[in-house]
């Protein structure tokens, strides 16, 4: 469903993803991991249409990023990391709008937005009365994740998606992810927060400094390298255990 | 997946009126306090076409001259305005660095996105553009020299010019972040819309002298050098069809023709293209080069060497100038606000100055009426230097084991005195002693001078300036208005008794009096300032 052939980005100099390559079939949830600054949020952006890579390519649904962008955008659904929405439009207004630019006409799309705000716990009021500038972080989350699902694409690409939902809201979408999965939906998660990864992931992919580390089952990855949970396998490959020394040898320094 | 169902909307339909939509609303809606839709969009509107309308009017001082004047000035007139506008709007709607986690995912090609957006500001400009003509096609049709043809192809040569316009400023747009990149933009666009909007109220102010002068009416436009001004090509296509026509009207037509052509070409054909890449650059991570010289910024060496380190021991005064400083310089919203609401003051000191050359006895009351209003300077600023988008930051004074604003507020308060008020008072005085014609009351500025202190304290005596601490969409204040009202009241009183005293020869004992007034109630001030805690947030 997705391939990544030795996709790249520089950006001048620097080379912030260097020749990825790997696949996800469908119905996979993938979680995309690496410490800040280690690409991923580039190769997801790549993978929209949002940079283009300097060298290589990936396919998404059989369509070349570098080709069919426009096909791909199509077939992709993606929640940024910032959750960057137009705030001077109402929940509602926006909602509408991001359907028209997939083709949904208007009574389909009111009827999915419908749907999406009941499973959300959002009202309807909420979503016509206020803009979006005035929304909670929760709530505009729950809005960029509406936006990413409503033409019901079959690659959804996650960008920190819980940040900013309450604990009931992250549960819940949990188990939104794992259905959509089951559905055949393909799912790259990337995030943080490690023990949700480890729980809902089939695979997990860690990247640093734009290269690709390891890349297998969680519990198969964390079994070959011996280290006990996928967090201090994660900090074990991308130098965390030496934060650790650092962390204490800082804490010192605030004896005196 | 859907795409492409029955009945779905077109893409560049739904563009377009999300621009538009945007465009209307406008940055004032985006804030955190705005909870209910801004059902006053349509009146916005139309007090701004009404107050284009008004402006048009000035169309009947061309009553009694030929076809190509009024179309000159009206193309002129057109051009400034729409120029300005586009400029200052296209920044924002062709280059918003949120679009691309918004917009650029979405199966939306990079020619679609440009034409709805351009067409969303010629749409604009066209309105803008009408109800400013509004009188001038009144003018052309029943003045002594015009003709029933001339509304007819003053709107048409108007539309052109609008698109003129907008192509010039995407090019522009486009071809800078072409050659300069992306952080140059940013602040190239931040120049541009301080410069449009310090232009905008200055004209304001400047257009009725030049008109009372009858500058403007006199112009000979059959002269050389009006073939290097673009609107006098589309005035050319108006004397053409509606006036006296001639080689000269018909040259001035083909080079409107061939002008709009080319721009809108180059603009929306050949980089239309490369318009995505723009976008995209803009969501890209940039390593901002390192700065030349010994790594010190020029503030902060001006906050380390005397006077300034003297009169900033405090480190959280400190602090809070290097904040309010750096805010000043470089933040759009802040600079947007500050500059073009302080400039507005301006003008009355320095059309007081330059009016009294005429008037009997020097003017010596509008000498010391002009430098006592300067006060309002430092007032306005310091008020409006409170409001920021980022105001939640400023919480972080609050958790700061400081008792009460007083610090941070001063630090405004001297950051405001520095970056605005010693500017503005040095240019106030250099014009009027340039333009004096009685040398000895260039003695009559110091009444304002002195007041100046006070007026900078006002803001921040009740602990109310703590600089970024509010959010920007409550900037629009009636009571601000109101307390301006009050100010200028008093710079008439000070100014008249300054004057009354210089004539009775009291104008030592005034000066001393006053002095001692003003040392009194900024002391006072500052007292009550100091004791003033943090008070609870709502």
């Amino acid at each position: 469903m997705i391939a990544l052939q030795g996709l790249s980005k520089r950006f001048g100099s620097r080379v912030a993803v260097d020749s990825l390559t790997f696949e996800v079939p469908a119905g996979q949830i993938v979680g995309f991991l690496g410490p800040n600054g280690a690409g991923k949020s580039t190769t997801l952006k790549m993978l929209t249409g949002i940079l283009a890579p300097s060298e290589g390519t990936a396919t998404i649904c059989g369509f070349d990023l570098r080709t069919a962008v426009l096909e791909v955008k199509r077939h992709v659904g993606f929640v940024p990391e910032s959750g960057a929405v137009f705030e001077s439009l109402t929940g509602l207004e926006y909602l509408e709008m991001v359907a028209a630019l997939y083709g949904i006409p208007a009574r389909a799309a009111r009827a999915r937005i419908k749907q999406f705000i009941a499973f959300f716990d959002l009202g309807f009021d909420t979503l016509t009365d206020k803009l979006l500038g005035a929304y909670s972080k929760g709530m505009r989350r729950k809005v960029v994740i509406t936006a990413a699902l409503l033409h019901n694409p079959p690659v959804v690409l996650f960008d920190e998606p819980l940040e900013g939902l309450d604990a009931n809201a992250a549960v819940g979408f949990k188990t939104l992810i794992q259905t959509l999965a089951r559905e055949g939906k393909t799912i790259v998660y990337s995030s943080h927060i490690l023990d949700v990864v480890e729980r809902v992931c089939d695979r997990v992919v860690i990247i640093d400094k734009g290269r690709l580390l390891v890349d297998g089952a969680p519990d198969a990855l964390v079994a070959a390298h011996q280290s006990g949970t996928l967090e201090r396998l994660f900090a074990q490959l991308t130098g965390g255990l030496e934060l650790e020394k650092r962390a204490e040898d800082f804490a010192r320094t605030f004896r005196s | 997946m859907s795409a492409g169902a029955a009945g779905a909307p077109s893409t560049v339909r739904t563009l377009r009126r999300l621009f538009l939509m945007l465009f209307l609303r406008g940055r004032g809606a985006r804030g955190l306090q705005q909870s209910r839709l801004p059902t006053s969009i349509p009146v916005r509107l139309g007090l701004t076409l009404f107050f284009y309308l008004l402006f048009g009017v000035f169309a009947f001082g061309f009553w009694s001259q030929p076809i190509l004047a009024l179309a000159v000035y009206l193309h002129v007139s057109t051009f400034i305005f729409l120029g300005l506008f586009v400029a200052s709007s296209a920044g924002e709607i062709l280059f918003n660095k949120d679009e691309g986690d918004i917009l650029l995912h979405r199966p939306v090609s990079s020619r679609q996105l440009l034409w709805a957006k351009v067409s969303v500001l010629a749409q604009v400009s066209v309105w803008l553009a009408a109800a400013f003509n509004l009188a001038g096609l009144y003018v052309g049709w029943a003045a002594p020299a015009g003709d029933w043809r001339f509304p007819f192809v003053h709107m048409v040569s108007t539309v052109l010019e609008a698109l003129f316009c907008c192509g010039c400023v995407v090019l522009t747009y486009q071809l800078c972040l072409r050659w300069f990149g992306r952080e140059r933009l940013d602040g190239l666009m931040t120049a541009a819309q301080v410069v449009v909007s310090l232009a905008l109220v200055l004209s304001g102010q400047v257009m009725p002298r030049l008109f009372s002068t009858g500058v403007l009416t006199k112009i000979d436009v059959h002269t050389w050098w009006v073939v290097l001004l673009p609107p006098a090509w589309f005035a050319g296509l108006d004397d053409t069809v509606a006036g006296a026509g001639g080689t000269f009207s018909w040259i001035l037509t083909a080079l409107a023709l061939g002008a709009t052509a080319l721009v809108l070409w180059i603009a929306f054909g050949r980089l239309a293209r490369d318009y995505t890449l723009g976008l995209q650059s803009l969501s890209e991570s940039v390593v901002s080069p390192a700065r030349r010289g010994a790594g010190r910024r020029w503030t902060e060496v001006l906050v380390d060497s005397p006077p300034l380190s003297w009169l900033l021991r405090d480190p959280v005064e400190r602090a809070s100038f290097s904040l309010s400083v750096a805010y000043l310089l470089r933040d759009r919203e802040v600079k947007l606000r500050v500059y073009p609401g302080t400039v507005s003051l301006l003008a009355v000191p320095l059309a007081s100055i330059l009016t009294t050359r005429t008037l009997p006895g020097g003017g010596g009351f509008m000498i010391a009426f002009g430098s006592s209003i300067l006060g309002l300077v430092p007032m306005t600023a310091t008020k409006l230097l409170q409001y920021s988008q980022q105001w939640q930051a400023a919480d972080l004074f609050r958790m700061a084991p400081v008792a009460g604003p007083a610090p941070f507020c001063r630090g405004a308060t001297r950051a405001v005195q520095c970056v605005m008020t010693v500017p503005f008072v040095l240019v106030f005085v250099v014009i009027a002693l340039a333009t004096r014609t009685h040398p000895g009351q260039w003695l009559l500025l110091l009444p304002g001078l002195i007041s100046l202190p006070v007026y900078s304290m006002i803001p921040s005596s009740d602990g109310e300036a703590v600089p970024l601490s509010r959010p920007g969409d409550e900037a629009r204040s009636a009571s601000r208005g109101l307390i301006m009202m009050g100010a200028t009241l008093v710079a008439v009183v000070i100014a008249a008794l300054a004057w009354w005293c210089w004539r009775v020869g009291w104008f030592w004992e005034f000066i001393a009096i006053e002095t001692a007034l003003a040392a009194f109630l900024y002391l006072g001030m500052r007292r009550y300032m100091l004791r003033v805690t943090w008070s609870s947030i709502e």
